[in-house]
This record gives C-alpha cells, structure tokens and sequence, in this order.
C-alpha cells in the first residue's frame, strides 16, 4: 500500500496532496497532516517521495504485487 | 454576456487553452507563451508532476546525424515501416523532425540535458530500431523544470480542474468546462483556441494484478480528449488499436526497456533465449511482436518468462542501476523489495493490462491532427498521446511545442463567437449528473464489468461477432450509468472518466470493425482476417454523426520523403 507517511518526520507542507497525479493523498487542513486517502488509486509513480522536502515518504509494494 | 456566464461558476478568458499539463501539454504551453499568447492549462492534478512522465523519464528518440542511420531519411523510413497503416510520415516530417533540434536546445536550456554528466549522449537500441536511437537520460525532474519554464513565462495554471466539454459554435472551437475536484468549483473557459493534451486511454482493459491502476501509462489518462474532440464533431484515427507491452510481473511499470536496451535477453522457463525463434532482431524486435512471442510462450507452457542481465559487465551493470529508476522512480525499490539482485538473479516479466493507444513508438490514437497540429474542427489542436501522430516523449516534447507554437497564431485568426449559455446549462447538468445517482452500481463494478468484457470480445484476439458482442454490451451497460452514484467531487471525476472510458470502447470497437485485416500482430488481430492487407496501408477514421458513429478508411502515402 505505498505511499507510507512517516508522520514524524512530515512538516506539514502538503507538497504531497499538490503533486500527487491521482489525488491519492489528501492533506487535511485542520490537522496539518497528509491522509493517503484512495490507496488504491496509487500509481506508485514516485511523486510524493521524489518531492518531500522531509524524506518522510517511502513506497512500500504490496503482496498483491510482490508475490503474484 | 459575462455575467450571464457567471450564474454556472467561475468564468475565465485566454487566447490558448492548454486541457492537460503534462509532457506535451507543458511544451505547448510554453510554445505559445513563447509567440506571446495568454495561456491557461488546465489539469486535474498538478503541472509539475501529471501524466505519463510524471515521476521521470529515461529515454528520448533522435536521429544525431553521425551515420546513415542516424538521419532524418533514416528515422523516418522507419517510422513510415514500422507504424505502416498508422502513421502519417508528413505529418512525422513536421511535429518531429522540423522541431527536433529546437527541443534539444530547449531541455538544455530549462536544465534537463540529454546528456551525461561526461557531455556525451548515452544511445542504446531496443524495439525494432535500426540504430541506437535511444538518447538514455537523467529525467527524474523533466516535469517540474518544464513546469517553472511555463510559468517563468507567464502562463495561467488551473490545477485540480477536470475540463469535460468543449464549448463550441458554428463547428468552431470556443473554450471549455471543466469543474474542482475538490470543491466543485464550476470553470467556463472562453478561448480563441484550445489545445487537448490529455493522454492515451488507461483501465480500459482487465487489469493482470486486478488493480485498475497499476497500469504502464498515467490511470489518470482516461480518455477525455478523444471523447470530448469526438463529442465535439472532430475525426480521429488509430482508434482500433490495443497497445500493450512487457512489463516487470506484478508491478506494470516503465522501464523494462532500460534493461533490454542494455543487452537483457528475454528467456523462458528453460532458460532458452526464444525471441529468435519469432523475430530475426531477437530480444530488440517490436514491442508489438515481443509481446505476442510471450504471450505464445506462456501460453504454450514454456513460462514463466524473465529478463536476464546477469550476463552484463559490470560497468553496464552499474549503469543500468545508476538509471533504473529513470523511468520509473519506485521501479528499483520494486525489484529490491521482491528480492531480486539483477546481478544474480532473473527479473520475470508479463504482459501488461491492454491500453488504448499507438502501434508504434512514434504514433498514437486519437484527434486526426495535420502538419500544423490542427484538428478538423477550427480552433481545436491536439498534441501528445491523445493526437494520433505524437507519442513518446521525443514527439510529445516536439510535437506539444508546435501545437503551441501554431494555436498562438491561430488564435489571432479565428472567428470572435459568443458562448451560448444553454450549452454550458447543458454541460454542467450532464458532469455534475452523477452527484444524484441512484447508486444502484458503483463506478468500481461497472469499470471491472467494462474492462472484463472489453479483454474478452475486443482484446488482443477479436473478430466481427465478438466486436458486435462487445458493442451490444457496451451498449447495456451504458444503459446503467446512471445508476451510479458520486459522493464527493473526486468520485465525480472518477465517474466522468468510466464515462470517458466507454466512449473510448465504442469508438474502438467500430474502427476495429473497419479494418477488416490483422497489423501490428496483437495489436490489432482480427482472427476472422489474420492477414495485413496493403489496401489498408491508411487510417481508419471516427466520426461522430447524428445517431451515431461513422468510420471509413483513408489511404496514406508511403512512397515520397518529405521535404526537411
């Protein structure tokens, strides 16, 4: 289920909700935190990681994916 | 008039309209913007990371003039051989060639070199091409720069915005609609020329992994241009042709050619190099003939089938893990997390989800465009995936830049006409339709449905009776549409594009009907015609008409060079 967010590490800029392709991720307003909110809507395309200015995103594939 | 416009949302005016930001709808941008044009992209998620190059690139085409191979002659008797029946070579002439030299100076110029940090261009071959053609590149940050360059000069960015309809009167091409993902802010665009820019066709066919969204290409890219140019009253081509590719098993990612191209071979259970077998030039055939010889393999039971690099040097080894993730960013941590070392181990490989898109590297489905990028509807332009002469980023990035370039001086030309304020009623009753929905189907049961039905009747093995098949059911569970719900503004553009979808179907489904012939192998495999035929050297056209859709063919010259 990638993205994961590591929350620690996350300033709250909301890079993520602006650049991601599929609008997967939400980045609620109220909480200053990003929600992977349609996971699987993900294309896996790298622009949340590629873009955080926190490295806070890493990708982790699934074993729907891994394994099949 | 504004005012009355104003009732529907937010109303706003531009000479071009840019519907996609992606790699050829930024290039298009910033083309115009260049001639001095006010420019507005639309797109439904970010400029700087949207469509099919979103997190990066690895490859860019060109002919650098250092052999016979290596020229323009060579390149396009190439092309005018390898997508025969698909592309048109003048039109390559002048959305490639012409611009080819233009393009690379610009990547230079906005930070994206297609060089290696030595200088030099890094060229591999791979899927049919007679020479190293393959410019391999660092372009992880492609987007983003393209991205500032357009808005360093001054053009509009509407982001988060689904555009839907195109406004049209007298036949012309007047501006667009479109609405906010997120808060359903409604947009009526008014422009003097429109430039579509949305991509090929995705989650249209039944996904291997039954994720709809692990696809090769954006699943963003769902077909929005060629159902609104074709709803508009444009023609379109290449619409029969189901592309669909090799790809890492389980992860339908890009990138697969970084491995081939540096000298992969394709093996099979048996450990047997088996291209050969199917194609002289082995491992390097066309992707279009790769993908039939293993779909065979695995189907005759010599499978599973792998890519196998551990014969590389070391230093192409380290290379191609230096580039992996080029083209496709996760790709590595894909391979990584599967506990695949390419050094030491085999990567399997599967055939990809069908896509609706080009037969070639070099040529798409969709809007009919001429040498100057125009549609057959004044004021409409098309570029990229969604344009049936661009494809790839070598065309994307040549050919978006010309469509700019000629909807800037267009747009100074055409006729001023009045948007009617019935038809943008009309357009938003229709996309916002879905938010009262009975919600008797859910858009995920009805796309599963459409995508099962479509691999099944109209996939890579189709015949007359399974194309009607395909269109009588098409035909049913358009019926239901309706039924389906939307709760939130981003669920409406998730439904518009099942919508989208569907109409797509149709159009490839009738044109497939049309050719009455099998070409590009799977690509377009009639089984009740399995030869290619040279009557069908030309395109099958779509056009809507009053009840319905239309199609006929139109021949293609293959015989003259076109002048430089």
């Amino acid at each position: 289920m990638p993205p994961v967010i590591d929350l620690k590490k996350c300033k709250g800029c909301g890079t993520c909700d602006l650049h991601c392709p599929l609008d997967v991720i939400l980045f609620d307003q109220q909480t200053k935190t990003p929600i992977v909110r349609y996971p699987d809507e993900c294309w896996h395309c790298g622009s949340c990681r590629l873009d955080c200015p926190a490295d806070a995103v890493s990708i982790q594939f699934g074993p729907e994916m891994l394994y099949v | 008039m504004a005012q009355n416009l104003d009732q529907f949302g937010v109303v706003l005016d531009t000479d071009v309209l840019v519907v996609g930001g992606g790699l050829a709808g930024n290039n298009a941008a910033i083309g115009a913007a260049e001639k001095g044009a006010r420019v507005l992209i639309a797109d439904k998620s970010s400029i700087n990371r949207c469509g099919a190059i979103a997190g990066g690139v690895d490859h860019f085409m060109a002919y650098l003039g250092t052999d016979t191979w290596d020229s323009r002659e060579a390149y396009l008797e190439w092309v005018g051989r390898i997508a025969r029946g698909a592309v048109n070579v003048s039109v390559q002439n002048a959305v490639f060639c012409r611009e080819l030299d233009a393009a690379i100076e610009r990547m230079d110029r906005i930070g994206c070199t297609l060089k290696q940090p030595d200088g030099k261009y890094y060229r591999t071959s791979s899927f049919g091409l007679p020479g190293p053609y393959m410019i391999n590149f660092n372009g992880k940050h492609l987007k983003p720069l393209l991205a500032k360059e357009a808005r360093r000069l001054g053009c509009k960015v509407v982001e988060k915005c689904s555009i839907s309809g195109l406004l049209t009167s007298d036949g012309q091409v007047i501006g667009a609609v479109g609405f906010n993902i997120r808060n359903g802010t409604f947009y009526v665009i008014k422009a003097k020329t429109t430039i579509l820019a949305t991509g090929n066709t995705n989650r249209i066919f039944e996904n291997p992994t039954n994720m709809p969204f692990n696809t090769w290409q954006c699943p963003a890219n769902t077909g929005a241009a060629q159902t609104m140019a074709f709803e508009a009253g444009a023609q379109l081509a290449n619409m029969e042709i189901v592309r669909i590719t090799l790809v890492p098993r389980g992860f339908s990612a890009a990138g697969l050619n970084a491995l081939t191209g540096m000298g992969g071979k394709i093996v099979n259970a048996a450990g047997e190099e088996f291209m050969p077998r199917y194609h002289p030039m082995g491992s390097k055939a066309p992707r279009s003939k790769l993908v039939q010889s293993v779909m065979q393999e695995i189907s005759e039971g010599r499978g599973p089938v792998y890519v196998d690099c551990r014969h590389l040097s070391d230093k192409d080894m380290t290379h191609l893990y230096t580039t992996l993730g080029y083209d496709k960013d996760t790709l590595p941590d894909f391979i990584e997390q599967k506990g695949v070392n390419l050094r030491k181990d085999r990567l399997e490989i599967m055939t990809s989800e069908g896509m609706q898109g080009g037969p070639s590297e070099v040529c798409s489905s969709g809007i009919m465009i001429d040498e100057e990028t125009k549609s057959s509807l004044p004021g409409l332009f098309g570029a990229g995936d969604c344009a049936d002469q661009m494809r790839c980023t070598h065309v994307c990035t040549t050919g978006g830049y010309l469509s700019g370039k000629m909807a800037a001086e267009y747009s100074g030309q055409l006729k001023d006409l009045p948007i009617s304020v019935a038809q943008v009623r009309e357009m938003k009753e229709k996309v916002f339709a879905p938010l009262s929905g009975s919600g008797r189907l859910t858009q995920r049961k009805f796309e599963d449905t459409m995508r099962k039905m479509l691999w099944m009747y109209a996939g890579p093995a189709r015949n007359a009776h399974s194309l009607d098949v395909a269109l009588d059911k098409l035909e049913q569970l358009g019926k239901r549409y309706s039924d389906i719900a939307a709760q939130n503004y981003h669920e409406l553009m998730r439904v518009g594009e099942s919508y989208q979808i569907m109409q797509v179907a149709k159009m490839m489904c009738h044109a497939s009907l049309e050719r009455k012939e099998t070409r590009f192998y799977v690509y377009h495999n009639r089984t009740d015609y399995p030869e290619t035929k040279p009557e069908y050297d030309g395109q099958i056209v779509v056009q809507k008409t009053d009840g319905g859709i239309k199609t006929f063919f139109k021949k293609l010259d293959y015989s003259t060079m076109p002048e430089k």
